[in-house]
Order: C-alpha cells, then structure tokens, then sequence
C-alpha cells in the first residue's frame, strides 16, 4: 500500500519515533508503513491520519 | 513532567499471588509426603517450590524491565502469522515421521517424555526463527 506518511510527517515535523508515540505503536512500525510492508488496520489508519492533522484516511493512505 | 505510578498493577498482584499458592500447595506436597504417588512424578512438592520461586523471579523482573514495552498490531499479526507457520511446520514434520516410521524396517522408538521435550522445544526454535524472519518482511 502507498502512503504519503513520509511526506506529511516531515510537512509537520515530528519523527518516526514521534509519530509512534502519538498512535502508539513502535518506530519499526512506521518505518514499515512508509515503505508499503505493512498494512495498518483501519484503527491505526485512522489514528496515523488524525497524528498527520489530515481530515481523511485517503489523503495519507492509497490503496 | 508526569508523575511515575509506583504501584504494582492489579495483574502483577493476581500473579504473585498464583505463585505463593503453588508455593504453598508445594509445600501442602512435601508435608503429605505424595512423591511417588502423584501420577508417577517424584518429588512434585519440591518442583512446585521451585517453580513458584521462579515465577516470583520472572514477575518481578517484568515489573522492572518490561513494563515500558509497546506490543502494537504488527507484532500481533507477525505473531500470528508465525504461529500458523510453526503449526504447519509441526504438520509436515509429523508426516515426514510418520513416512520415514513406514519406510523403516524397525520401528522408531522413543521415550514418551524425550519426545515431548523435542517436540516443545523444536516447535519453540520454530516460531522464534519463523517470527524473527517474518519481522523482516512486514
């Protein structure tokens, strides 16, 4: 799955170890969802989006 | 800066709880002198003692080790993925033996309780190795 998680999480400036904090899941964790290994659940989908300050879970996630 | 909660947790108390009662029935064991009796295990009172000490042990180490740690939804879907890989690795071994006992003239022989110490272990290094790899890939 294609993700712009990479590209909003530099727009707000927090990192990989930030943005797990913040949905609370392990900085492995995101770095397999900004390669595309790992698909979230819609939960974490739905956490990571709200993290990023997106309003819906298709602007940071592409299936 | 948050204030660090000192105080043990309601699952942690439930376990060290589990652990002075089978300390105390192991006790209870040694005191009715079952040692040859109890489903043909020797000294059951004395393992229980035993076991209940190291169960204090390990509670005790998780309490200060392991409490910060995050399980999140990929280590339960790797976790998962490699218990049905150890499940189906256990499948084909058991029919590769089952094969290999009918190509044999002699039939495979082993104690009952080496088996199922080779068994757990086996099956055990399979799913760390299968859950380790798997962790590269997801």
């Amino acid at each position: 799955m294609k993700t712009k998680i990479t590209f909003y999480r530099n727009k707000i400036g927090i990192t990989q170890e930030d943005l797990g904090k913040l949905v609370g899941v392990t900085r492995q964790t995101i770095i397999s969802l900004e390669q595309g290994k790992y698909n979230p659940s819609l939960e974490l989908a739905s956490k990571i989006t709200k993290a990023l300050k997106r309003k819906y879970i298709e602007e940071v996630f592409k299936v | 800066m948050k204030k660090q909660n000192k105080n043990i947790p309601p699952r942690e108390i439930a376990r060290y709880a589990f652990a002075i009662f089978v300390i105390l029935l192991g006790l209870y064991f040694d005191y009715l002198d079952l040692s040859d009796s109890f489903l043909g295990f020797s000294s059951v009172g004395s393992w229980l003692v035993y076991v209940g000490f190291v169960m204090i042990a390990a509670i005790t180490l998780q309490l200060f080790y392991y409490n910060k740690r995050v399980v999140d939804e990929r280590m339960i879907f790797v976790a998962n993925k490699a218990m049905r890989m150890t499940f189906l690795a256990l499948v084909v071994f058991a029919f590769l033996i089952i094969v290999l006992d009918g190509i044999k003239t002699t039939t495979i022989t082993i104690p009952y309780h080496l088996f199922m110490s080779y068994l757990i272990c086996g099956l055990m290094i399979v799913y760390f190795i299968s859950y380790k790899i798997l962790l590269r890939f997801y």
